[in-house]
């Protein structure tokens, strides 16, 4: 256990070092202040230099900037500019549906959901960002004792084979990253979606697929069935089904972003034949908000 | 039960599970594929999918055919099919004992594999019917003994083809092996005619039937290979006229490393309607020399094979000779008058010793060459000791030598006397000297003396006790012209004259031809006739067999001469090659006389071909198919139901790969060093020196050849490139024009080798230049290191008669006048090669007309290296005496350097503008 989350840690921090430090805009500034390195446009509580101003009254002396008020004949007094940190919440599918891989030679899409997600924490963690998971077993924090613990947590399986989406313990206003294969029921998605709407959170949802899921390859008389066994549906002619489970499959992704759309979130769909990179890139830019 | 004649089957009844393959075909087209479980992650968007049709994937109909295709294969392959049933052969049917009758000769050889089938036929045959059957070859009649045929057939592969043809009177011999009783024989004939063939056949046919089996194919035989007017001429011969036929004559033997090999191939046509074709072809006379039989290619057959003997060889001779770079001064080539005498009767070698000894000559002639290395020495007296003639001529150079002065060498018959003598010259008193007649036991007795025949002078030898014995020939004052020592299974001859006409009139007699015949130089062979051969003994040394491969032939008997000659091969004289005292015969199957042409046998005998179509069965490769067809069937199998993906699809797709990947692998060639040398040291002039181990030393000789390089550049026409360090050992010498060798008293000895390339460089022009830099050697003295060095180094090397630089030599005037040659020290005199001691000083000419040739060598200790030493922007490395006199002292020793090199590069176009006023007097006139 120790050795494989280490193991992704390192992954991890390998895919985030190739990134600049992301420094997600907060749009809203509501109950969750806390001081951090995002420039909020006024004047405040930060250590970043934002503007002189001519004394007014009411000002303390100790306020005034010597420097600048000496090279004129009004007295300046230095404002610094008003930063604050986002909270970035994280849910990762931990169903069984994820631990599969159509080829040796891919990862599987758990492998791949993890590195993604522990990517852009470690981005979010490096810019100044409060990272932590949906629920209530990791409240976000910063620093990289954060890291390893979402490391560890993200490392913990489900048994079931499709797991609903964690949408308890949002924190008002904060950022939010789901990344799942969304192949269980629409409802309870639709459910976190909602809700996560209502407290303002917004953010991201990642699909993340096999390239089998997505092409179908199959033909022949073929008994599929889920990774946990939970369920199975046997065809004689796997071939024929192709048509009709890809434009389900589409219908599924139409639907899922139809509901981002109307709660302001972005959504993508990932193939693990893909590189982890591009995943990562576009979380990068949907949580720095300057795309859609 | 036959099908069509063609095939027939062991159990035709098993075919009728036939029937039961479209009822196979309708069960295996309804069963559908067994069902694949797959995990999927998207089953959940396939649950309430409906399949459009309840029926599963059909099974291909291709697929079903593989199927089908497969078991009625295994059914047929049952059945038991057999190709060509044979089922009324003649010696299946009657009865009786069966005689099989073989002419066994070397003509039935070549196509022994289908004789022996045919034989293993008529056994089967007879041994179905319970024939006892019996076999008499003809080549070696013996009385057939009946027997069962499997007993026979079990013999079938020992018995073997002979070597020769049957006797020509073979009637009598025949008669009185046939057995008592009727019997039906069976003729395996050769296919050619021979004069009791009819007797034969009506013996034969007097006890019962009589069937003739004969290949339609050609026989094809070689005649003896012979030399006319250089070339050699091969006569092939074929029985039959027919389609036109390309053959390859090939020339088997021993490759220089003494492995076999081909040595050479010439194509053999035979036009459409010819029986014999000769074919002319020239073959260098080394490898001539080296062929130890011809054989038409793909003929196996003792008659396609030609052993040449001596009668083919011409011998070898090689011609060595000390200095060979006159250039156009043919009449005073040591070697012109060898040459003239020798050419038409034998090859000759002309190269280094270490060059030709390979090639194993019978001759070797060294015109005046004294010194050899320890290597070539080696190498000549293993030569000698197997049985080579080396002949010596002396001349100058070995008069000057000190070779077999104080003790006999081995390669001299005599110890010679210092310096020779001259008679009836203008300083010598008395009258130049004839030959004496030949002694009784001279080899030369008998040859008429001309009188013109007069020596000058000549090596004189040590008077010896064993001087008498040696002496083959000499002058009328008792001393020896000739001598002549035996070394080994050789002999070494000693000629005290010269080989040109310097010293003496004999090459110009017609006394020097035949002096060499006698001595076998030149000798010619012809064919013995049987009443030459009258109590001689030849031992076989290599015999053939009837296929034509060559055995041993030690343990035969003697062969009395003239029955070697005269009589027919035959169990006691093999065709082979036999070896008398002094020469070898060699015995082959076919000569000139041979005759070659088809049987006519009588209509009322059956003849059949020999290639009668075998019984074939076929049960074992239906099944072979089946096992295919099913093995493709699972490949198919898994293709369709989409299990041949992953891994098993990339371990089938890997080995098709690695088929392809290790056929377009390429060799990167590496670049050879040696050509890289080669191209630098010959795109320009280069200046070499030789790397003696020091790195100092080597530094600074670079260092000096590079300034005298620079010197040469600016100052002269030459313009070299920028000098070299060789190894001996290593390197080629051939490129260099001039060695710089600083002789150090640590430096490693030459090895054998590098010796021999050094004498070579020497033979052909080269110089070196040896620096002791010890300021000492000028005066031969041993009591420096160096120049004890000097000595070892130099005295494996050919290096003729030394002299000190004389005023008049051209090394003072070739650019610069100059009269003292300083390196780093102003040390004493210089040696250069001797000039001949008749060089005179013509009235008029500021200097006598010395060595027409470059000096080889050039001795000195003054350290020239270092004088010319200067590093990349010019400036001198080492200091020169004091002052301005030292400088004065560097620029004469660069003078000196320039000298040097115009002498080795223009050779004797300075020493002849001496000339140029005469030239200019005559051209007035």
């Amino acid at each position: 256990m120790t050795a494989e989350v280490a193991q992704l840690q390192r992954h991890a921090e390998e895919e985030a070092s190739r990134f600049p430090a992301l420094l997600a805009r907060a749009e809203h500034l509501a109950g969750t202040v806390l001081l951090g390195e995002h420039g909020r446009r006024r004047s405040g509580q930060g250590d970043d230099f934002w503007q002189y101003r001519p004394m007014r009254p009411g000002d303390s002396v100790r306020q005034i900037d010597w420097r600048r008020s000496a090279r004129s004949d009004d007295q300046f007094v230095r404002e610094r500019e008003w930063q604050i940190a986002q909270s970035v919440l994280v849910w990762v599918d931990p169903g069984a549906s994820m631990r599969f891989a159509s080829d040796a030679g891919l990862e599987t899409k758990a492998a791949r959901a993890r590195l993604t997600a522990l990517a852009a924490a470690i981005l979010l963690i490096r810019g100044g960002e409060r990272v932590g998971l949906t629920g209530w077993h990791l409240p976000p924090r910063r620093g990289n004792a954060q890291i390893e613990r979402l490391a560890q947590m993200l490392s913990v399986e489900d048994t079931d084979d499709y797991a609903i989406p964690e949408a308890r313990g949002m924190l008002p206003h904060a950022r939010a990253i789901f990344i799942s294969d969304f192949m269980s029921d629409l409802a309870p998605i639709e459910a976190a979606m909602t809700k996560a709407a209502d407290r303002g959170v917004r953010g991201a949802m990642l699909q993340v697929l096999d390239p089998s899921e997505e092409a179908f390859p199959f033909q022949g008389r073929t008994i599929f069935e889920s990774v946990a066994g939970s369920v199975a549906h046997e065809t004689l002619k796997a071939s024929d089904l192709r048509d009709r489970y890809t434009s389900r499959l589409n219908a599924r992704r139409d639907h899922l972003r139809q509901l981002c759309r109307v709660t302001g979130w972005h959504f993508h769909c990932h193939h693990t034949n893909d590189s982890a990179q591009s995943a990562l890139l576009w979380l990068y830019r949907a949580l720095d908000g300057s795309h859609g | 039960m036959t099908l069509f004649g063609l095939i027939g089957f062991a159990s035709p009844w098993l075919l009728a599970a036939l029937a039961a393959l479209p009822i196979l075909w309708l069960i295996l087209r309804a069963v559908p594929p067994a069902p694949i479980r797959r995990r999927f992650p998207g089953v959940v968007l396939l649950l309430g999918l409906k399949d459009d049709t309840q029926v599963s994937d059909r099974t291909p109909w291709w697929l079903l055919l593989l199927r089908m295709l497969a078991v009625a294969a295994v059914i047929i392959g049952l059945a038991g099919p057999v190709l060509n049933p044979n089922e009324d052969a003649a010696a299946g049917t009657g009865d009786g004992p069966v005689l099989i009758v073989m002419d066994a000769s070397w003509a039935s050889a070549a196509d022994w594999r289908t004789r022996e089938a045919a034989v293993a036929q008529i056994l089967g045959q007879a041994g179905r019917a319970g024939r006892p059957v019996g076999l008499l070859r003809l080549s070696a009649p013996e009385t057939p003994r009946f027997q069962a045929a499997d007993a026979l057939a079990a013999r079938l592969t020992g018995i073997t083809p002979e070597a020769w043809a049957p006797n020509t009177d073979l009637l009598p011999d025949v008669q009185s092996v046939l057995p008592e009783g009727r019997f039906d024989s069976f003729w395996i004939s050769d296919g050619l005619d021979r004069p009791d063939r009819a007797a034969i056949l009506e013996v034969l046919e007097d006890r019962g039937t009589v069937t003739v089996f004969e290949n339609t194919r050609a026989v094809v035989a070689l005649e003896p290979v012979v030399a006319v007017d250089g070339a050699l001429e091969a006569t092939t011969r074929r029985s039959v006229a027919g389609d036109a036929l390309n053959l390859t004559l090939a020339g088997h033997g021993t490759d220089p490393a003494g492995n076999p090999a081909v040595l050479v191939r010439v194509p053999v046509a035979f036009e459409g309607d010819a029986t014999e074709t000769v074919t002319q072809f020239s073959v260098p006379a080394e490898l001539r020399a080296r062929i130890t039989r011809f054989e038409i290619e793909g003929v196996s057959s003792a008659g396609a094979v030609a052993l040449p003997d001596d009668a083919l060889r011409r011998r070898e001779i090689a011609l060595i000779a000390g200095r060979e770079d006159r250039e156009g001064l043919e009449l005073l080539s040591p070697l012109h008058y060898l040459r003239q005498a020798l050419s038409p009767t034998a090859d000759l070698l002309e190269g280094a010793l270490t060059e030709s000894l390979p090639a194993n000559p019978d001759v070797v002639i060294l015109a005046d060459v004294a010194t050899l290395s320890a290597a070539e020495e080696d190498a000549l007296l293993d030569w000698l000791d197997q049985g080579g003639l080396l002949v010596r001529f002396a001349g100058p150079r070995l008069a000057a030598s000190d070779v077999s002065r104080d003790a006999e060498d081995p390669l001299m018959p005599v110890r010679l006397r210092a310096g020779g003598r001259s008679v009836g010259g203008a300083m010598s008193w008395g009258a130049p000297k004839s030959v004496a007649p030949f002694p009784d036991d001279s080899p030369f007795h008998g040859l008429p003396i001309p009188e013109d025949v007069v020596v000058n002078s000549q090596v004189m030898a040590q008077p010896d006790p064993t001087l008498a014995d040696r002496v083959i020939a000499q002058l009328t004052d008792g001393t020896p012209l000739v001598t002549r020592k035996p070394v080994g299974d050789g002999q070494v001859i000693l000629f005290h004259v010269t080989a040109n006409a310097e010293w003496s009139t004999l090459p110009l007699s017609g006394l020097f031809v035949r002096l060499l015949e006698r001595l076998a130089v030149s000798a010619s062979v012809s064919q013995p006739l049987p009443e030459d051969l009258e109590g001689t003994t030849w031992q076989a040394q290599l015999v053939l067999d009837g296929f034509g491969d060559p055995r041993d032939g030690g343990d035969l008997a003697g062969i009395d001469g003239p029955t070697l000659v005269s009589a027919a091969l035959g169990p006691d004289l093999p065709p082979g090659i036999y070896q008398g005292e002094d020469r070898a015969l060699a015995r082959n199957v076919v000569t000139p006389e041979t005759v070659l042409a088809p049987t006519a046998w009588p209509p009322r005998i059956a003849v059949e071909g020999l290639s009668q179509p075998r019984e074939r069965p076929l049960g074992g490769w239906l099944l072979a198919l089946a096992a295919v067809l099913l093995a493709a069937d699972v490949l198919a199998s898994l293709a369709l139901s989409g299990r041949l993906r992953g891994p098993r699809a990339t371990a089938a797709g890997l080995a098709a790969a690695l088929v392809l990947v290790s056929l377009a692998t390429g060799v990167a060639r590496a670049q050879d060093a040696g050509d890289a040398l080669a191209l630098e040291a010959t795109a320009e002039v280069v200046l070499a020196h030789v790397l003696t181990g020091d790195a100092r030393v080597d530094e600074i000789a670079r260092a000096g050849l590079y300034g005298l390089s620079q010197t040469l550049y600016f100052r002269t026409s030459v313009e070299p490139a920028d000098p070299v360090g060789v190894d001996l050992e290593r390197d080629e010498l051939a490129f260099f024009p001039f060695l710089y060798w600083p002789v150090t008293a640590s430096q490693a000895i030459p090895s054998d080798a590098a010796y021999a390339k050094l004498n070579t460089y020497l033979r052909s022009g080269g110089m070196i230049l040896f620096d002791t830099r010890d300021a000492d050697i000028a005066g031969f003295g041993a009591n420096t290191p160096e120049g004890r060095m000097l000595q070892q180094l130099a005295r494996p090397l050919d290096i003729p008669p030394l002299e000190p630089v004389p005023a008049d030599h051209v090394l003072t005037r070739t650019f610069y006048l100059l009269q003292e040659f300083p390196g780093r020290y102003a040390g004493r005199e210089l040696w250069v090669e001797a000039a001949p001691p008749d060089a005179q000083l013509i009235d008029g000419m500021p200097f006598r007309n010395l060595n027409d040739n470059v000096t080889p060598i050039v001795i000195g200790g003054n350290d020239w290296a270092s004088a010319w030493a200067m590093d990349e922007t010019g400036n001198p490395l080492e200091a020169m005496g004091a002052g301005f006199s030292g400088e004065r002292q560097r620029e004469i020793a660069y003078r000196f350097g320039v000298n040097l090199v115009m002498h080795v590069l223009t050779g004797n176009y300075k020493s002849d503008q001496v000339h140029v006023p005469a030239l200019l007097d005559r051209l007035g006139q």
